[in-house]
């Protein structure tokens, strides 16, 4: 699961609403990380085991590990998130460690704190790298982007559950050659075709699992999955301020995680998912105490059943020891579809 | 069997969502208020329990346009505009004092919520679910404390049809961060405006007496924490907690003022409590229903002399200029921005009010205060402050492990004593 960067210029990440385009501008490597689910209790000296298990798993790792601390990303997403930067720059004070911020609204007034918030964050990092952050430098790194999310999808088209959150993964992971290499491409051919939606998982849990059970996974609405190349972030603008605004516009009009305040938005692109890809259910799949997903299911319950899509409910810790004995409830489900 | 525990279980069960949108009702719970058998600990308590009544009654009895806020959501905005301010997460305070948090929380977890999710929010939802809460004209949240209240009210919008409106709080010390709040804020004035039909000068007259009473409130509050830092007052934390309520939910009214006047001039005149308790301070909310944390502290001559949410964090505003006043007293909360704020806001009050020691109560599901508490009781011990955690619940009685916390409060009471008193 280790995401974590080997030396270098590298930055670390962990919210998809992190804005990577100005970190790659700013001449840094982002690397994503995903932490270490086997040993997430370690982190309990700094965090309290009733926080999500992702936050405390990359918490654990960095703890783990005997450095060098690059420098950290973090967006105040959500309380978890909010509390992972807390207690990183507690213990990693000598490092960059920096908070974006992120507004729950889209609209005039959010786009504008947002992109005072890029403008911040790009003086910052040029203050770390030395590099300025360009209009041109920030429009090449925005293309670049584009030109990845295009190949992500080129590249997940036909692949199996696993496989495709594999792939996704190693999207948000550095590639100095621009491109992830070796996985995708292959078609696993059938299964009952579902829908994933949920925050963020281990691909060898729940995932592997809905495959072993049957599923084919046509779209994964998650964190760490397709949710971050759904929609291009590509921004508009001749000068940086027009880019960033436009960034920001971009960012938040994207796939929104639950935190978002437009609940019925989200909930409308997921029906909207399962229609385009022919998904017969949805696997409501989430790490535990996650209050975005905690809250949301019922709603989400509500408008699939009214559109007569038939949903189950999952419920990782990420490390997914269980994932075996949740089988049985995904091969019943599955049965009910076909 | 005490009398709470007989009335509960007589008639709880029996309790409809009509019952609470009946004239009769509220009538009677005013008339039992004001019955010399209602003998508040303070004087000031019979202004914030007849406040309280009479804001809940107009909500139930729709004598006004029903705002629901979170913890957060200054009271001044949503009175200043002519309109009901409805706190639901402490309508759930209230539900579990009363012995009913279960009933309620089951209900929300039978709708599909987790019970992981925060039980302050569950109990809510249930209420919303069973018909029990007052339909609101718009449900507002702020972005903080926590994320509970900005997902629950979604779900609770919905059921009501009624419009959501959260208001995003920059992070402390941003350019522009102020001047996005208070635009954020004339945009919901306007929408509550709307709601109680207030327009032009009337929405700038509302709101500039409720600010000028809300800093009428901060004056008398200063003078509240000016004596209890000054002297071992009798004002205990567990009776100040109670007054969360006032100090969030009734800013901008002339009960809040009061309140805060009635408590300063009689802590004046009741004087000091002697000063040889072990002075502690209360991290989080309380347990509000019955349990023997509070019983246990005065056996072992320990008192709470301060706690988190009962001061105020901001400066007298201007009447005005509201919303850039309540922008910049939504700015200074302790609890938005990273928890080293939170931390060193413990620090000063630990030091202000010269504790000997710190309880943080971890209520179950809460990831800003549980999330932050590791930090902040290293922060506190770095100030040579000893900290205690306690794992509970402050609204789920069922989740509250009366042993395991007896056992271990005991034994940091006994500590602390020994450090107070070597042998």
């Amino acid at each position: 699961m280790s995401g974590a960067p080997a030396g270098g210029d590298l930055v670390s990440w962990f919210c998809t609403y992190t804005p990577l385009e100005i970190l790659d501008a700013a001449g840094l490597v982002p690397a994503r990380r995903f932490g270490d689910p086997a040993s997430l209790e370690s982190s309990d000296t700094l965090l309290h085991p009733a926080i999500c298990p992702y936050v405390r798993a990359c918490l654990a790792e960095e703890m783990a590990g005997g450095g060098p601390h690059h420098p950290a990303v973090f967006v105040n997403s959500c309380d978890g998130m909010r509390r992972l930067y807390d207690a990183w720059k507690d213990r990693f004070r000598d490092d960059l460690v920096y908070l974006v911020d992120l507004p729950r609204n889209t609209g005039a007034g959010a786009e504008r704190l947002l992109s005072l918030e890029f403008c911040r964050l790009a003086r910052a990092l040029a203050g770390l790298t030395g590099t300025e952050v360009t209009a041109e430098g920030l429009q090449e790194a925005a293309h670049a982007r584009e030109e990845r999310r295009l190949a992500y999808l080129a590249a997940a088209d036909g692949t199996s559950g696993e496989t495709r959150l594999r792939l996704a993964m190693g999207f948000h992971a550095p590639a100095p050659d621009g491109m992830p290499a070796g996985l995708g491409g292959e078609d696993e051919g059938g299964g009952v075709p579902v829908v994933l939606t949920g925050n963020l998982l281990n691909p060898a849990g729940l995932v592997a699992g809905l495959d072993r059970a049957g599923a084919r996974v046509a779209w994964i609405d998650l964190c760490n999955g397709d949710r971050a190349f759904a929609t291009s972030t590509l921004p508009e603008g001749e000068d940086l301020d027009g880019l960033f605004a436009s960034l920001a516009r971009k960012y938040l009009e994207r796939h929104p995680c639950a935190r978002m305040a437009d609940a019925g938005r989200r909930h409308d692109l997921l029906v909207e998912a399962v229609r385009e890809t022919g998904a017969r259910g949805v696997v409501y799949a989430s790490l535990k105490f996650c209050d975005a997903y905690l809250y949301d299911f019922p709603a989400v319950q509500e408008k699939l059943g009214s559109e007569g899509i038939p949903v189950l409910r999952l419920e990782s810790d990420y490390a997914d020891g269980h994932a075996g004995q949740v089988l049985t409830r995904v091969e019943a489900f599955l049965e009910m579809l076909d | 069997m005490g009398l709470v525990e007989s009335i509960r279980d007589r008639f709880a069960d029996r309790l409809e969502p009509s019952t609470f949108r009946s004239r009769f009702f509220w009538k009677t719970a005013e008339s039992l208020a004001r019955s010399p058998l209602n003998r508040p600990q303070w004087k000031a308590d019979r202004v914030s329990l007849s406040h309280f009544l009479a804001i809940t009654r107009d909500a139930y009895l729709g004598k006004g346009p029903v705002v629901w806020c979170n913890l957060l959501v200054p009271s001044e905005l949503v009175l200043g505009l002519g309109c009901i301010p409805f706190y639901p997460e402490m309508a759930a305070a209230v539900v579990a004092s009363a012995g009913m948090g279960p009933r309620f929380i089951d209900r929300a977890t039978e709708a599909g919520f987790s019970p992981d999710a925060c039980s302050f929010h569950r109990c809510t939802l249930g209420l919303s679910l069973e018909g029990f809460m007052p339909e609101p004209a718009m449900l507002l949240a702020v972005n903080y404390p926590c994320d509970s209240a900005p997902l629950s009210f979604a779900f609770c919008a919905d059921i009501f049809g009624a419009p959501q409106v959260t208001v995003d709080i920059p992070l402390p010390g941003r350019r522009d961060g102020r001047r996005l709040l208070a635009a954020q804020l004339g945009e919901t004035a306007a929408r509550l405006a709307s709601f109680s039909g207030r327009r032009g000068h009337e929405i700038e007259r509302g709101l500039a007496k409720a600010i000028d009473l809300s800093n009428q409130a901060l004056h008398h509050l200063h003078e509240v924490e000016q004596i209890r830092k000054r002297d071992d007052c009798t004002l205990d934390g567990v009776d100040a907690m109670g007054g969360i309520s006032v100090l969030y939910g009734s800013l901008g009214s002339r009960a809040g003022a009061d309140f805060y006047r009635l408590l300063a001039r009689e802590l004046r005149e009741r004087g000091c409590a002697g000063g040889d308790s072990i002075r502690l301070m209360w991290m989080h909310i309380k347990p509000w229903y019955r349990q023997g944390i509070f019983g246990t502290l005065a056996r072992h001559g320990a008192r709470l002399v301060c706690e988190e949410y009962t001061h105020a964090t901001w400066g007298t505003m201007d009447p005005r200029d509201p919303y850039d006043s309540l922008a910049a007293k939504l700015e200074s909360h302790f609890l938005v921005g990273p928890v080293e704020r939170r931390a060193s806001h413990l620090a000063t009050l630990a030091e202000e009010y010269r504790v000997d020691g710190a309880i943080h109560y971890n209520h179950w599901g809460c990831r800003q205060s549980c999330g932050g508490a590791a930090l902040v009781k290293q922060a506190l011990q770095a100030r040579g402050v000893p900290t205690l955690i306690l794992d509970g619940d402050c609204v789920d009685e069922r989740e509250y492990q009366e042993g395991q916390i007896s056992t271990r409060l005991e034994a940091f009471l006994e500590s602390l004593d020994s450090r107070a008193r070597p042998a």
